[in-house]
């Protein structure tokens, strides 16, 4: 009965990410569990439905799952390979990491971020945090989403275990099919898993057709686990992630292939008698290749092939110890070397391709020093006290790279950045079972790749080609948050507020002395440090176990920029509440009912030309059935999303393109 | 159990070998070796000096820099003597010359005399060119002259207008880039008037605007600097591509009363 279910569940905020080692959660951390959750006998335990309760659409991909999460909004330019942001932060401003690996994306136009190269299948869960508890990962002002990938397991008897899955949406069409197989030993273990997805256009609430929002994809992950000795374990993984013909309707290209190679090795030794309790070492390298491909497009003035190509390899080393009673110290030292090149090439009829580099090859070097120290100060109050020293050298590695920017004066490329950052959190029970947390700090981060050295890089939001800018300062936060939550067995409540203020802003200004490159571009904004950006917003949740079988969750989330002149800032999502209640029908049936409210965004940033977006409401149904036989558990998961096939988009949405209308998915799996 | 530990030093030494030793590509352009072609020789009329007529590449409408070598009747190399280039078309009805630059110096630079002559036209149906080679020497006096074949470029790399403000006729001639690339470029051309059939003085007082355009793509370059004189006509400044394929750079030619004509050359690469 201890069959392990195909994909997992989903819950939010409920497991600390340190728990395992009997450590002081840390109330900034938000986590999503996302592992395969053994069907044990116990039912109906509180925990067990939390993590269920998300466990939404499950033939949803890595994207739509994080959306869900009240601090995760994505920038949408089409079905597939969205921008995820924190809090309103993008970008270069979050640190987006893959199991604590750096991945750059290969793709000018950010259609490809680290989120794309994991599927729900080989995903153990996410952890996102926000403001200063991100040093350890790295130096962003935004916070940090990384993503755990599932492990291989050992067993005290050999054990194959594994699943087959299959799904569809109509809404586009879309198929998706999945395989897991595990081979569990006492001294080692392999994992292996596919998942493959192939999505049509899919059609809005108009009943209309979406064109160029097709997409395919396969992505194998093979996770190998060793144990060396008692405490030691050895850890390899490879993730294989290929895409090809990814429609972006929002854009003028699509992309024609992006294929990704992701492998690591690491040593992790856990062990409480030692001095250090869990110690990991690990080494990775990754290459991302990714071309835009305008093939499919018709009339246009110019055809042309974007590839872009992106490499990294890099290592941490992280070690967590108890230097004193009720005191915990985690440490992390980490390195790594990303190297990007990507170029535009335009065709013509009968005359000389016309080449460029969009990103002159350039390397990033990045090492950084972390510390998190945790203290329970007495039974009430709780310290943690984050900091980070994080040094990047960005140069361009070629003197055709170097030839090119001398266009813009650019002479002196290379540049270095130290960026330290700090942040104080204390907690305490103020009352009965509230908690109130209250946190303050500084961080930075350096300009990315394209702010220093973008060469013509169009930007379809604003519609301006942008150039980087070798000169600039990095941009520096200074940030506040406070939390009150209430927990417990049945109500747990949390609300958050937050606001920082970031200096040297970093945003393109139009600089009317050059001339567009794109053809039907406004103009060239260069990219500069404003004076500064105030973010503020606020978060809230709610979990009520009504009954043992009747959950109530609620999420609800408020985000509010300026820059310096007062003028909203772009892409500011409005605010926006999901809400969903579940009842369970015996054991192995439950029916969840689910609204999604989002108000209209009518602070829309004027300078960028963004427009105002309407309120929408949406209704979804959803409902799963599982049967278990004596050696296998087949699930069934079922539902309706957007009920009422409202034609809506979100704020964030690039080119008023509208989202899916009603679509009914279904998805059957069989473990054993 | 100290293995591991071992294990792990190492695979850190390692990586931070890796990180430290992956160097920066330069790429190093090699020294252009520069070929001499022997166009013609022969003796100059009524001296016993023998010239020799090269250059590097063939000639063609535009600037074209010739080297003259010089040797006295025992074959040896003159090293100091004065040449002078005398183009001449002969198209039949009539006769014109062209603008040339003769050796600057007396003395030699490598063992020749190095000049320029602006061929104004191919040789073809409408004429042909010759070229007389003036030179003085070893206190003899004379005159080579030979029939030269000059092609037309594929790029037009001579242009000329009719000035707006004096109605003269004026040759403009593409010297440099020769190999343009992405990025800055020296631009260098050089304007001669037509004061006659034979004379082409060079014009040393205009003031030029560059104007460099992607004509298919409809957009500049930025950051150029206007070629200024730099003396025998000749004018330099800085052209930027900001991507390879054709390019036109617009001239705007202006002298002290005002617009005198435009014209572009094609850059394409």
């Amino acid at each position: 009965m201890k069959t392990p279910l195909l994909l997992g569940a989903l819950a939010l905020a409920a497991v600390p990410v340190l728990a395992q080692q009997k450590a002081i959660p840390a109330d900034s951390v938000r986590t999503i569990v996302l592992q395969e959750v053994a069907v044990v006998t116990k039912r109906h335990d509180h925990q067990q439905h939390l993590q269920n309760f998300y466990n939404a659409n499950q033939a949803a991909t890595t994207e739509e799952l994080m959306s869900r999460m009240p601090e995760l909004s994505f920038i949408r330019r089409g079905s597939y390979g969205m921008e995820p942001t924190i809090r309103a932060y993008s970008g270069g401003q979050v640190s987006v990491t893959l199991d604590g690996m750096r991945i750059q994306g290969a793709c000018t136009d950010k259609m490809d971020p680290a989120t794309i190269y994991i599927e729900p299948l080989n995903l153990q869960r996410i952890e996102v945090q926000t403001a200063g508890a991100s040093s350890m990962q790295g130096a962003a002002i935004g916070g940090s989403l990384d993503m755990k990938l599932a492990e291989a397991e050992l067993s005290d008897e050999r054990k194959l275990s594994g699943s087959v899955s299959s799904g569809y949406q109509s809404a586009a069409h879309a198929m998706l099919g999945g395989l897991r197989l595990s081979y569990a030993t006492p001294t080692w273990g392999l994992r292996a898993s596919s998942t493959y997805r192939k999505a049509q256009n899919y059609r809005n609430g108009h009943g209309e057709k979406v064109l160029y929002s097709q997409y395919e994809k396969a992505n194998y992950a093979l996770n190998g686990k060793f144990l060396l000795q008692e405490d030691l374990v050895l850890k390899a993984d490879l993730i294989i992630d290929d895409g090809w013909n990814i429609g972006f309707p929002a854009l003028p290209m699509d992309v024609g292939q992006a294929n990704a190679r992701i492998g690591s090795v690491s040593l992790v030794r856990e062990n409480s008698d030692r001095r250090w309790s869990r110690v990991e070492a690990r080494l990775y390298a990754n290459r991302i290749a990714h071309s835009m491909d305008d093939s499919a497009r018709p009339d246009l003035p110019v055809r042309m092939d974007m590839p872009g190509l992106s490499r990294t390899s890099g290592m941490y080393l992280e070690g967590t110890t108890s230097p004193g009673h009720h005191q915990q110290l985690t440490v992390r030292a980490d390195a790594s070397a990303s190297y990007l090149s990507a170029s535009m090439t335009m065709y013509q009829e009968g005359q000389t391709p016309m080449y460029m580099l969009t990103w002159p090859d350039n390397r990033q070097l990045q090492s950084g020093i972390a510390a998190q120290y945790s203290f329970q100060v007495g039974d009430k109050t709780q310290l943690q006290l984050n900091s980070r020293v994080n040094l990047s050298d960005f140069a361009i590695t070629t003197g055709e790279g170097r030839s090119q920017l001398s266009v813009f004066g650019y002479e002196n490329t290379a540049r270095q950045f130290v960026i330290p950052s700090l942040s104080l959190q204390a907690s305490r029970m103020v009352y009965k079972k509230l908690k109130a947390s209250l946190s303050g700090g500084f961080n930075g981060r350096t300009p990315t790749a394209s702010e220093l050295y973008g060469f013509y890089l169009f930007t379809q939001f604003d519609g301006f080609d942008y150039v980087g800018n070798p000169n600039m300062k990095s941009e520096k936060s200074l940030q506040s948050e406070f939390t009150l939550s209430w927990q417990e067995p049945r109500v747990r409540l949390q609300a958050t507020g937050y606001v920082s203020r970031v200096q040297d802003y970093i945003v393109g200004t139009y600089d009317p002395n050059l001339s567009a490159m794109t053809i039907g571009a406004r103009g060239v904004k260069v990219y500069d440090n404003t004076p500064y950006a105030l973010l503020a917003g606020a978060e809230a949740s709610a979990v009520y176990n009504i009954t043992g079988y009747t959950q109530l969750v609620s999420t609800l989330r408020y985000n509010y920029g300026r820059n310096a002149d007062g003028e909203p800032l772009p892409m500011i999502p409005p605010l926006r509440s999901i809400t969903s209640l579940r009842k369970y029908f015996g054991d192995n049936l439950w029916v969840q009912g689910e609204t999604e409210l989002a108000a209209a965004q009518n602070r829309n940033s004027e300078s960028f030309r963004e427009r105002p977006t309407k309120a929408f409401m949406l209704w979804h149904l959803r409902a799963g059935y599982q049967r278990e036989t004596e050696n296998k558990v087949w699930q069934l998961n079922t539902g309706i999303e957007n009920i009422f096939d409202v034609h809506y988009r979100e704020h964030l949405d690039w080119g008023r393109i509208a989202r899916p209308g009603r679509n009914v998915f279904v998805q059957v799996s069989m473990g054993f | 159990m100290k293995k591991y530990t071992w294990l792990t030093l190492w695979a850190l030494f390692l990586t931070t070998l890796l990180f430290t030793t992956s160097c920066d590509s330069d790429d190093v352009a090699p020294m252009p070796t520069v070929e001499y072609k022997k166009l013609a020789e022969g003796n100059a009329a009524g001296s016993d000096i023998k010239v020799e007529l090269y250059s590097t590449e063939d000639l063609a409408t535009g600037y074209n820099q010739l080297y003259v070598a010089l040797f006295d009747a025992a074959g040896k190399r003159i090293e100091q003597g004065s040449v002078s280039l005398k183009p001449q078309m002969d198209m039949g009805m009539m006769k014109h010359a062209a603008p040339v630059e003769n050796p600057v110096s007396e003395q030699t630079k490598n063992g020749y005399f190095p000049g320029a002559v602006v061929f104004t036209m191919p040789s073809g149906e409408m004429g042909s060119w010759t070229l007389g080679i003036q030179v003085q020497a070893n206190g003899q006096t004379g005159t080579f002259t030979t029939p030269v074949t000059i092609k037309e470029p594929a790029t037009s790399r001579l242009k000329s207008f009719v000035s707006k403000t004096d109605g003269a006729k004026y040759f403009v001639v593409y010297l440099q880039p020769q190999k343009p690339k992405v990025g800055v470029n020296d631009i260098e051309i050089a304007v001669y008037k037509a004061n006659s059939m034979m004379d082409y003085p060079a014009v040393t007082n205009l003031s030029l605007v560059l104007e460099p355009e992607m004509p298919t793509m409809g957009h500049g370059s930025p950051n150029n600097v206007n070629p200024t004189h730099a003396g025998g006509g000749h004018y330099k400044g800085k052209a930027n591509f900001t991507m390879t394929g054709l390019w036109y750079l617009h001239l705007t030619i202006n002298d002290a009363t005002g617009e005198a004509g435009k014209l572009h050359f094609e850059v394409n690469f």
